[in-house]
């Protein structure tokens, strides 16, 4: 059975396509290594809160980053004195993400070259 | 095995999961309540922004898991709390699919051992098995066998085949004496190569050298049952002598367990080698005889060369072979793929298995309706469940599919028990096998059968599951939610109807096909073969087979039928060389003055069987005029010949038959008397012109006696004289005439008995499937009955109401299954005695039947409904 990646957005908000979010909290995690919160409060302020992104879906893209060994886990205390989990990129973490991005660009360079042809006609 | 300790850190890494995210609302919360909300608006939030907690939770574990096999252990795990809390409905369906899923699987097994087991040699894809077709004639008839001289020189001249062999496809009753006494046992003759080109190795010591039997000393391979049942396995066998009818054969070989033989279901004891004829069977002409058609070919293609290219080639040197013979034109090679039914007899076996296939079919279609009927009502009372489920963030697939495993645990468990049913039920069945034929047939649960079993069962689990599943989740499951009794919409109680109509359809057309076949059965059994079919003993005996010579063949029958007619007991005794509805065949050609031949023809074939004096009355055959053969009438060139009814009527309408005289060969005949017309080669034959001639000696002879004391009684008399006269002698066959007529009843009576089964069971199935829906629709009902009770209806009017409902569904059914009926009989007309079809009386009583069964079971949940207390059944409202 395939697995729904899609988190339970509201109607009127746009899905992520799949992987974006892996390749948001892999990025992240490049800069230092954060629980499950902080990452959170990171896309959001990184993104200007662009990207609603339901909290809780998080979770099952850390596991599967997790059970892919692109990153580790290790339960410590915060420097706010919680106990939290915190995540760290791996080594072929570092090589995933930087295949992400070089083919998130071109496939970006890509829809706006489309795009923006479509304008132009537009215009 | 790194799923091993996976499976122990996957509870570490769940637990994990759940505090991490416990922590992180709870952080999330902490940073509300800082930022001025109140703990219980901070705390909604938090979920809020966190989404679905449990279906987040499920979607992180799924990651670890394999998603669909663990999910689906799941299913299977709920599912089977959720049959246990039901068990009626469980044991309801399981029972109805197991009936259902057993029938299918029985007789799937004999398809299976028949059709689709191939024999038990080294790649049979390359094995072809050669006969003869003759264009000219028609069915089975235009098939034949090959003649030694005619196998030599396919064996010889083919290019296309890496090696020929040939064996006689009749196994030969020979009697092996040991032990002071004689056993009879079933010997095949087989050319020396036979083992070779079929690629079986022997279990011990060798098989034949392509010379064996020539000049040396002869040999023998015996089977490996033989050597397990007869010489209790023992290993040092090889070398020793076998006395076989008469003559000594050593032991050079055992063939493996697996190797039966390359035809079905014939029993072989034995193997020898063709050289072997004129000393095993005492028939010195056979071999070097062109018209006599009695070997199967078997070949192995060469490398490379396809079926086709063979038959091809073969075709060319047998129209060589006959190139002189004007009667052969037309002679074709037919290469057909080795099986275990030779090719020409497979469409038979194929039709009448086919018939009973589909006569299980129907009856799995009616267990299929029944649990989609149970299914359907069961999902309407779980709504609320489904609902809850739904509410709780179950997506509509899941709970599909959650539904469809249900149904599929139902219908595996009925598959297994369906198993079980085989199981009990095979070798019942193969006891309508009549016990005196020497076949064997092996029909194993091997995979072939398991396999099909299983994929029944999923698909009868689909089948019914899938409408009632796919509906309980269509329309909105919230208002279910809502205390909604009105749940029974009328769309739904019209899928339950037609399921019902179908039912009954599918039961009526088995019930009339079961009808037909019973009363067929009937017919067959009450059908004058033109003798007695009780109180008679047979033997057939072949003291020739022991080399008796002619003098002393006489001999041993006059004191034989001496000593039996002095026997206390017996009122009768005789000789024949014939038994009617037997499989031999003689054929004359006669010459009546005044009567032209059949077309094409320059004589008139006429069957004819020897018989000694006394025959008749042994017989019960009512001699109409004339008399029998007397003391004079065997002696030889008397000339005398008896006709039956139908012969004397053909060809000597309104004269007196007896002292007419006609040439039968080069000889000139008179009839001395007329007997009755029987049947002569199948029950269901027209009648057929037959003659008698006086029985001269033969070597081989049935003894014919009638008795007094009783037929079990009388063989074992008749097997005492036998013995005391030459202890090598045994009879080959030697039974009672009720046991004889087995096998020309044997059609009749397996489809007469199995599908009164099948159709027993049909009809249970749907009364209980009738009966079900009408008391699931009263009970849905119970407030409607109610309101209309308290407005002053009767209870007779409230009895008529629901048996209304039902019967209009039954009364639907019964005519649609009328109609499908007359076409669906049509398939069995060819197995039918002295009935048709579409017999009228058949049709109308069954239907009536069925009509009145269905009445009773629309009865008592009608009575149930009347008994209803309106003021307890608003109260509940």
């Amino acid at each position: 059975m395939p697995v729904a990646n899609k988190p339970m957005a509201e109607a009127n908000t746009r899905d992520l396509f799949p992987g974006a979010l892996e390749m948001m909290i892999l990025e992240s995690l490049r800069r230092q290594p954060a629980h499950g919160y902080a990452l959170v409060l990171h896309i959001q302020q990184r993104s200007n809160n662009l990207l609603q992104v339901e909290e809780g879906s998080l979770y099952p893209a850390l596991q599967r980053l997790l059970k892919a060994k692109l990153v580790k886990a290790e339960w410590g205390i915060s420097t706010t004195n919680r106990r939290v989990r915190t995540y760290q990129i791996t080594a072929s973490g570092l090589r995933h993400l930087e295949k992400q991005i070089s083919s998130f660009e071109r496939m970006l360079e890509g829809i706006s070259l489309v795009l923006d042809q479509g304008t132009s006609i537009a215009n | 095995m790194s799923w091993i300790p996976a499976i122990f850190r996957r509870r570490k890494l769940f637990e994990d999961l759940n505090e991490e995210m416990r922590l992180h609302i709870e952080e999330r919360v902490e940073q509300l309540v800082s930022e001025g909300s109140s703990h219980q608006e901070a705390e909604q939030a938090a979920r809020r922004a966190f989404g679905n907690l449990t279906v987040l939770e499920e979607r992180s574990r799924e990651v670890w898991q394999w998603t669909t096999l663990e999910s689906i252990w799941a299913d299977v795990r709920y599912s089977l709390r959720q049959l246990k809390k039901s068990p009626g409905f469980s044991f309801t369906v399981i029972l109805s699919l197991t009936v259902g899923l057993g029938a299918n699987t029985t007789i799937f097994t004999f398809v299976n051992a028949l059709l689709l087991r191939p024999p038990a040699v080294a790649d049979g894809g390359q094995l072809i098995e050669v006969m003869t077709h003759n264009a000219k004639a028609s069915g089975i008839e235009a098939y034949s066998n090959l003649s030694y001289p005619g196998y030599v020189d396919l064996r010889d001249h083919n290019r296309s085949l890496s090696g020929f062999a040939a064996f006689d496809g009749d196994p030969h009753v020979v009697s092996w004496s040991h032990g002071g006494g004689g056993q009879i046992v079933y010997g095949q003759l087989v050319s020396s190569n036979l083992f070779s080109v079929l690629g079986v190795e022997p279990a011990l010591g060798r098989f034949f050298q392509p010379d064996e039997g020539k000049g040396g000393a002869p040999t023998v391979v015996i089977s490996h049952s033989f050597w397990q049942r007869e010489l209790g396995g023992d290993r040092s066998v090889l070398g020793r002598v076998l006395v076989l009818n008469g003559g000594s054969y050593t032991v050079i070989g055992v063939a493996p367990e697996s190797f039966a033989g390359v035809i079905i279901g014939l029993r072989h004891d034995f193997w020898t080698t063709l050289a072997m004829t004129p000393t095993l069977i005492h028939d010195p002409t056979l071999m070097g005889s062109k018209n006599s058609h009695w070997l199967f070919g078997v070949g192995r293609l060469k490398p490379g060369v396809s079926r086709s290219e063979a038959q091809a080639d073969l075709t060319v040197l047998i129209r060589n072979a006959y190139a002189s013979d004007p009667n052969a034109a037309g002679m074709d090679a037919i290469a057909t793929p080795l099986e275990i039914v030779p090719g020409p007899f497979r469409g038979y076996v194929a039709a009448f298995t086919g018939l009973l296939m589909a006569a299980v079919g129907l009856v799995l279609l009616i267990a299929c309706a029944n649990a989609a009927n149970l299914v359907l009502a069961r999902t309407a009372t779980r709504r609320r469940e489904l609902a809850v489920r739904s509410a709780l963030g179950a997506s509509r697939f899941r709970i599909i599919r959650q539904g469809l495993t249900e149904c599929l645990m139902l219908s595996m468990i009925g598959g297994a028990g369906g198993l079980l049913v085989a199981y009990w039920s095979i070798p019942e069945l193969l006891s309508l096998k009549p016990a005196t034929i020497p076949v064997s047939i092996d029909a194993p649960l091997d995979w072939h059968v398991l396999t099909f079993a299983f994929v029944a069962s999923l698909l009868s689990g689909i089948a019914f599951g899938v409408i009632p599943v796919l509906r309980s989740t269509r329309r909105g499951l919230i208002p279910a939610l809502k205390d909604d009794r009105q749940i029974a919409g009328p769309r739904r109680s019209q899928l339950r109807g037609s399921i019902v109509i179908a039912q009954i359809t599918v039961c009526l057309v088995l019930l009339i096909s079961a009808g037909l076949c019973v009363r067929s059965l009937f017919n067959a059994r009450s059908i004058d073969p033109g003798f007695s079919t009780h109180d008679i003993a047979v033997a057939r005996l072949d003291p020739g087979s022991l080399g008796y010579t002619q003098a002393q063949d006489r001999q041993f029958y006059q004191e034989l039928l001496e000593r039996v007619r002095a026997l206390p007991g017996l009122s009768s005794a005789s000789l024949s060389d014939y038994l009617p509805l037997g499989t031999s065949r003689t054929v004359h050609c006669i010459h009546i003055q005044g009567v032209n031949p059949p077309p094409g023809e320059d004589f008139i074939p006429l069957q004819v069987a020897s018989v000694a004096p006394d025959y008749f009355k042994t017989m019960g055959t009512p001699v109409l005029a004339g008399r029998e053969f007397s003391a004079q009438d065997i002696q030889p060139n008397s000339g005398k010949v008896i006709v039956n009814q139908a012969m004397a009527t053909h060809y000597w309408p309104g004269q007196n038959p007896i002292g007419q005289h006609f040439k039968d060969d080069k000889q000139t005949v008179e009839i001395v008397g007329v007997v009755k017309t029987g049947k002569y080669r199948s029950l269901g034959e027209d009648p057929l012109d037959f003659m008698y001639l006086p029985l001269r000696s033969q070597p081989q002879e049935f003894l014919v006696v009638r008795t007094r004391t009783g037929e079990e009684a009388a063989l074992g008399e008749i097997r005492h004289v036998i013995q005391s006269l030459d202890p090598n002698v045994v009879p080959m066959e030697m039974e009672t005439i009720s046991q004889y007529m087995a096998l020309p009843l044997f059609a009749a009576h397996t489809t007469g008995v199995l599908l009164a089964v099948f159709g027993c069971v049909a009809l249970l199935l749907a009364t209980v499937g009738l009966s079900g829906t009408v008391s699931y629709s009263v009970s849905q009902r119970t407030n409607e009955i109610g309101v209309r009770m308290a407005l002053g209806a009767d209870r007779r009017g409230v009895v008529r109401l629901i048996l209304k409902q039902g019967m209009r569904l039954s009364g639907i059914g019964i005519l649609i299954g009328l109609a499908m009926s007359f076409a669906a009989t049509r398939l069995l007309a060819g197995l039918l005695y002295g009935i048709k079809a579409d017999d009228p009386l058949t049709f109308v009583s069954v239907a009536l039947f069925l009509g009145s069964v269905a009445l009773i079971s629309c009865y008592l949940p009608a009575r149930r409904a009347a008994s209803i207390d309106p003021m307890k059944s608003l109260r509940a409202e």
